[in-house]
């Protein structure tokens, strides 16, 4: 293993990570709400994935993607258009409560038991370039990454609905005194979420076939993390910080000897205190050491 | 500290329903007792918990790394000397060799709750909001990892047992009621009445001098001792712990408790940390199968995190102050739940 | 829509946050074409009478009309949508956008998608800083440009009502003129105009009808007569 490879393994875990990143940095510009759920369509999708492994590949995925796509949206209709005049803390722990309260139905539907989706495993196979051994998963997800990431920039500054959501997430009261619909940018937001998050079902259960009720939850956790840490109000510093986690997760896991390596989630995870203590605003953002007026 | 009769009842109100429950407790069969004594340590955690969140506004989801290591800390010193090496061979040689009593154990455990608290919190206090509930849960990932893997100072992965099963309803009772009149206590304090006071205005507070962090700090230190506390009355209960029954799930639970009770009340801790427990006794129970008066009802695996999970969103959305309105015990309210429940608005703080 | 029936209309229109009414059995018209002014001194409840007017704030009691036609109730990005647009107090600007989006967010709330090249060409006349800085950054503008730019984008909405929320706050008193004469030069285009300015005097004399509102209630009604009236005006003021 090169440095190289590190590098590149690190930079395709980072766009998995930024997809997740992003999915939870556009609904919190327009609600200002943490979505602790978000891992719950990840893992809606791998087990719709498991479901459909005997269907040709190209189906399983879209349908994948639409369980995704529909439970965000169910989601947002159901319960999180009440907590749109909650306060954050309340609308917070609710998302807690929803998002264990979906792991306890994967629980009862599936077992504690992981089931196995490995539709897309194939792309597990190395495919070498000289002393370069990559595996076609990897470019897949940094293909993929790059390409949504990059249509969601296009989307943002170049259609009028992302012009739409930019000036809610910005103000979203005068945004709507325009007349700015605020169930069509919110809508969009989770619509934009779930379908990145069954996008990395499909990218995760290449690498890791096996789906348990907690599939989702820990990349989520520690995108969020990300997110924070990159900084919380802006898409690019939130995204940044998705990749970084990612990144260095993965950087961390293969350079880090494997005695050592069951501590990272903690090495991690002070990474994040650090930061929070000594730039709050975020990392990626100018003049985040500064103190913020505080939103939350 | 001014105690007046109002400052009375709002003591002994949640103290009665903690004895009751311990009396209870002492009278049904050996088979129930257990999660009468899990809804007292329940209590204990909630009123912890509700010492910094209550009083600060601020949601930590860490404080279950507290109760963690309360837990080990008062199991671990509670095996005998003998066993220790045998089950531990990687420990360190002043662990191995020692060992307390009962109530000391439950000392040390308050104790190390208390000093992680203050080192750690140190440093995150200035955090609000969601920076800080990420931070806490930060922690409480740290906590869990080094506990699970660092074998010098536990089992690791493995589970700790053969600890002294000394948390009868008394011991439990007990503990519950230090934690109440040191969480009240705490309530009627300066600090605690400033803490309050920024928590609904923090630019008011600041301007009048108010030492936000200072305060939150000795929340935050207090309430780490009272969930170390409970973590050594849980292990005493169990007999033993592993790290994930201190992790996510308990977060997740206790969470609940305070939330479906009312965050802002000592009385909405205390009430929603026995209701909840005793309905998630209940329903554990029901998943492995239980008699209801005439039938046998048995749940999926999971259902009782499903229902406990609905009932904290439904609470959220529909009753954000939770079933006492986040109000302390009054002779109104209290003769109001005998009628109808009181009614309320959105989101609103009271002191 | 009946043509004898006034642009706006507000009837015994209460607005309650928690216990205190701030804005009390208030009630005013703006007839089609009409500017109207509505002062009062802070915390008379003007911000709070335009917020229930857009729908952003549920009145307790009490009718909002347009032309005749009930809105209370109505979702503020819907109102916006039907015709009137507000220029919010503090302008609103995002800040993150460029000008030029700014601006496009005006056309979200327009009804005609035809004459939006016309309308543009009225608007960069009359405010040129939206033309001059249309790609920098909105927070680079300065107040009164920021304030143009919050007019312009309301104007782009080709809305039937205008109303503005102390355009003139925090600006200097060169820059509130052009402003005001921008506002004359709307109105001659047909556009009904609710003014809220903390300035009596300037408003009485500009409006053809001036609303008085203090704690919450409508006072009294001036005329540009009135303007140099000072112990009327200061009656206005102070009455309670």
């Amino acid at each position: 293993m090169t440095a190289l490879q590190y590098i590149v393994d690190g930079i395709a875990l980072g766009a998995v990570y930024a997809l997740v990143a992003v999915g939870l940095a556009l609904v919190f510009g327009v609600m200002r709400l943490v979505n602790f759920a978000h891992g719950e369509l990840i893992t809606a999708a791998a087990y719709t994935l498991y479901l459909t492994s005997s269907w040709p590949k190209v189906f399983a995925c879209a349908i994948s993607l639409l369980v995704a796509v529909g439970l965000a949206l169910l989601m947002e209709l159901v319960i999180f258009r009440r907590l749109r005049y909650a306060t954050p803390a309340t609308a917070l722990v609710t998302t807690f409560a929803v998002a264990f309260a979906l792991e306890a139905v994967w629980l009862i539907a599936f077992g504690p038991q992981g089931k196995s989706a490995d539709v897309l495993s194939s792309l597990n196979r190395t495919a070498t370039h000289g002393s370069l051994h990559i595996r076609w998963v990897t470019i897949t997800m940094v293909g993929v990454g790059a390409v949504l990431l990059a249509g969601t920039g296009l989307l943002l500054n170049r259609t009028r609905i992302g012009l739409e959501m930019r000036a809610a997430a910005a103000d979203f009261r005068a945004a709507r005194l325009l007349g700015v619909r605020a169930n069509r940018v919110i809508g969009t937001a989770f619509l934009l979420g779930g379908l990145f998050a069954g996008v990395v079902a499909l990218l995760l259960t290449a690498t890791q076939p096996l789906v348990t009720p907690t599939f989702g939850l820990q990349i989520t956790i520690l995108a969020l993390v990300g997110v924070v840490v990159g900084g919380m109000d802006r898409l690019v510093s939130a995204t940044l910080g998705g990749f970084a986690i990612g990144f260095v997760n993965s950087l961390l896991g293969d350079v880090l000897p494997s005695s050592q390596g069951v501590f990272l989630t903690s090495f991690l995870y002070l990474l994040v205190i650090v930061v929070l203590v000594l730039r709050p605003g975020g990392v990626f953002v100018p003049g985040g050491a500064s103190a913020r007026v505080e939103r939350v | 500290m001014r105690i007046s009769r109002k400052s009375l009842l709002e003591l002994g109100a949640p103290a009665l329903l903690l004895v009751a429950v311990s009396v209870i407790a002492s009278l049904v069969s050996v088979g129930s007792q257990q999660d009468f004594i899990t809804a007292l340590v329940n209590a204990t955690i909630v009123i912890a918990l509700w010492v910094f969140i209550g009083n600060s506004g601020v949601i930590s989801f860490g404080h279950i790394s507290f109760v963690a290591l309360g837990a080990f800390a008062a199991g671990l010193m509670t095996i005998e000397t003998i066993v220790k090496p045998n089950v531990m061979p990687d420990l360190f040689p002043f662990l191995q060799h020692h060992s307390v009593g009962n109530v000391p154990s439950l000392v040390l455990a308050a104790l190390i709750g208390g000093i992680v608290a203050l080192v750690l919190g140190a440093p995150l206090m200035r955090l609000s909001g969601l920076s800080a509930s990420i931070a806490t849960f930060a922690v409480l990932g740290i906590t869990n990892n080094v506990l699970t893997y660092w074998e010098k100072i536990g089992p690791g992965a493995q589970t700790l047992s053969l600890v002294p099963e000394t948390t009868g309803p008394f011991q439990a009772l007990v503990g519950a009621l230090i934690a109440l009149v040191i969480a009240f206590a705490y309530q009627h304090s300066r600090s605690g009445r400033l803490l309050r006071a920024a928590r609904e205005d923090p630019h008011a507070a600041r301007a009048i001098g108010v030492r936000i962090e200072r305060h939150r700090l000795v929340a935050f230190t207090i309430s780490g001792a009272l969930a170390g506390l409970a973590g050594g009355l849980l292990v005493h209960q169990i007999g033993s712990i592993t790290t994930n029954q201190v992790y996510l799930d308990l977060t997740f639970l206790t969470l609940a408790m305070l939330v479906i009770g009312g965050a802002s009340s000592l009385w909405g801790a205390v009430v929603g940390a026995v209701a909840v427990s005793l309905l998630d006794s209940f329903l554990s129970n029901a998943e492995n199968g239980t008699d209801v008066i005439f039938f046998h009802l048995k749940i999926p695996n999971g259902g009782s995190l499903l229902i406990l999970g609905i009932l904290m969103a439904l609470a959220l959305l529909f009753r954000p102050n939770g079933l006492t309105g986040g109000r302390e015990a009054s002779l109104k309210s209290l003769v109001a739940l005998g009628g109808r429940l009181p009614r309320l608005g959105k989101a609103r703080h009271t002191v | 829509m009946s043509d004898a029936s006034p642009a706006l209309a507000v009837s015994g229109l209460e607005v309650r946050y928690g216990g205190v009414a701030a804005v009390r059995d208030v009630s005013l018209e703006v007839g089609r074409g009409e500017i109207v002014g509505l002062v009062g001194p802070n915390g008379a409840g003007k911000s709070s009478t335009l917020m229930a007017i857009m729908g952003a704030v549920s009145p307790s009691a009490g009718d909002v009309l347009m032309g005749g036609r009930s809105i209370r109730g109505m979702r503020s990005e819907d109102i916006a949508r039907s015709g009137i647009a507000l220029v919010p107090e503090g302008r609103h600007i995002f800040s993150n956008l460029s000008v030029r989006e700014n601006l496009r967010l005006g056309l979200v709330g327009r009804r005609e998608s035809n004459g939006v090249a016309k309308d543009l060409d009225w608007i960069q006349t009359l405010f040129p800083v939206v033309k001059d800085f249309a790609d920098r950054h909105a927070a680079a503008l300065s107040g009164g440009q920021q304030q143009q730019l919050a007019i312009a984008r309301a104007l782009l909405a080709k809305p039937d009502i205008l109303i503005l929320d102390e355009p003139s706050l925090g600006l200097a008193p060169v820059v509130v003129q052009a402003v005001w004469e921008a506002l004359a030069e709307i109105n001659r285009q047909g556009v009904t105009i609710l003014l809220v300015e903390q300035r009596a005097q300037i408003t009485v004399s500009f409006c053809s009808r001036t609303y008085v509102m203090s704690n919450g209630q409508i006072r009294m009604t001036l005329t540009p007569g009135d303007a140099d009236n000072t112990e009327r005006m200061v009656s206005a003021y102070f009455a309670s």
